[in-house]
């Protein structure tokens, strides 16, 4: 019983140490750079992280008003990523639908499909109250059958999400981006304010 | 005897901390179109959120509920995550271009249907922010921005509840909306002896455009 006792004494502080180490920060993120640096979002760490929901943006001008609905000057989505800190996410999707009409390819809506999920990280220099995330991978044009590389910018800023969370995506190889980098609007550069909808950030492990 | 009731304390919360953990949930769906009566039944461009956290969608170019309803460019997309430790959240959205129901008494160019909940330790709240209606014509009269549960008559036919909206869940520890933009409700008149009217009764619903997200912790 003693000796039972010992080895629990010797082995609880590993364990304690071991989980602190798997839940310590790691720089150093390794996402790929595939655009120009941006005002935020610009300072990035390896964590776990894990951030889900979706929501509305009517971008432009992608501030916290809608546009008159006449307009379709607006976007819905849903996305989720989940990684355990080494900026290789486990699970991730995004769901887009860009419902201008100048956007319609093909007789539809664009409508972005995500294949792969290939990196995501923490953005730790925004103003985001919850948490942020800069994440992407590869996506298909839905419209057209292409493939491409994307990257999203995702704000968590607090409940509701409506008026403070923010959601920006870029799509280089096809021209397309949906984003606000206007620092006088909220939550941060370059994410545009949800017009509806929520983002949740999990800060997983901590 | 006080050990054994700190040891009964002990075994309690270990029963009862896993149940709270796994009683946390979040549940969303949203469709397009969905008629029924008594010989129709169908909901199309439909999409539950999956178990656990996950993001899912299904869309349709064009879907048609002959002699009900027809519509273009549907879209329904669920994302959300039951999440104990950091909360959890659901968000649903139906999106649809051009619409035309019964015929024409009912059309519009652009609905947005989006219900969000979201729930952590400062509570659960649900909201249908980001829902709306483009260009609503109703018996040839436009209709601009209906508030929620607006309800209009649609003589020989029934009435319909424009945006309308359902909350659910005490508020405190559960939570949900559900948001119906263009809710037809059919009814056929109840006659007496005489063949006067004497009332209604409910023989079909065409829903277009749903969404519903409902949270608990």
């Amino acid at each position: 019983m003693v000796r039972l006792r010992s080895l629990g004494l010797l082995v609880a502080p590993i364990g304690v140490a071991l989980v602190a180490w798997s839940c310590d920060r790691q720089p150093n993120a390794l996402a790929p750079t595939i655009g120009t640096p941006l005002a935020h979002f610009n300072e990035f760490q390896c964590t776990p992280l894990k951030i889900t929901g979706g929501g509305r943006i009517d971008y432009p001008p992608g501030s916290a008003e809608k546009n008159p609905p006449a307009s379709h000057l607006y976007e819905t989505f849903g996305a989720h990523v989940m990684d355990d800190g080494d900026c290789s996410p486990e699970k991730g999707s995004l769901e887009w639908v860009d419902h201008r009409p100048e956007w319609r390819i093909n007789g539809q809506p664009l409508n972005l499909h995500s294949t792969a999920i290939t990196f995501a990280e923490e953005a730790v220099d925004t103003d985001c109250s919850d948490g942020a995330a800069h994440w992407g991978g590869t996506l298909r044009v839905q419209n057209t059958g292409e493939e491409a590389e994307f990257e999203v910018f995702d704000c968590d800023n607090g409940e509701p999400g409506v008026g403070h969370d923010g959601f920006a995506i870029r799509v280089p190889a096809i021209g397309y981006e949906v984003m606000c980098p206007d620092p006088d609007l909220p939550p941060a550069e370059p994410a545009c304010t949800l017009t509806g909808g929520n983002r949740q950030f999990h800060p997983t492990h901590r | 005897m006080r050990i054994d009731t700190f040891r009964r304390a002990i075994r309690l919360l270990g029963l009862v901390l896993p149940m709270t953990v796994l009683a946390s949930s979040a549940q969303g769906q949203a469709y397009g179109i969905a008629v029924k009566t008594n010989t129709v039944n169908q909901k199309l461009t439909s999409v539950v959120l999956p178990a656990g956290e996950g993001t899912a969608s299904n869309q349709d170019q064009s879907a048609s509920v002959p002699g009900f309803v027809t519509a273009q460019d549907l879209f329904a997309i669920v994302s959300g995550d039951p999440d104990a430790t950091d909360g959890s959240t659901a968000v649903s959205s139906a999106t649809l271009g051009a619409v035309n129901l019964l015929n024409g008494l009912i059309t519009a160019d652009g609905v947005v249907a989006m219900a969000s909940s979201s729930g952590d330790d400062a509570g659960v709240n649900s909201n249908a922010a980001g829902s709306s209606l483009a260009n609503l014509v109703i018996g040839g009269s436009e209709v601009s921005d209906p508030a929620p549960n607006t309800r209009m008559n649609l003589p020989g036919v029934g009435y319909v509840l424009l945006n309308e909206q359902l909350p659910s869940g005490d508020g405190v520890t559960t939570s949900g909306m559900t948001v119906n933009m263009i809710h037809v409700v059919l009814q056929q008149p109840i006659l007496g002896l005489l063949g006067q009217v004497t009332g209604y009764r409910t023989v079909g619903d065409i829903v277009v455009g749903s969404a519903k997200s409902s949270v608990s912790r």
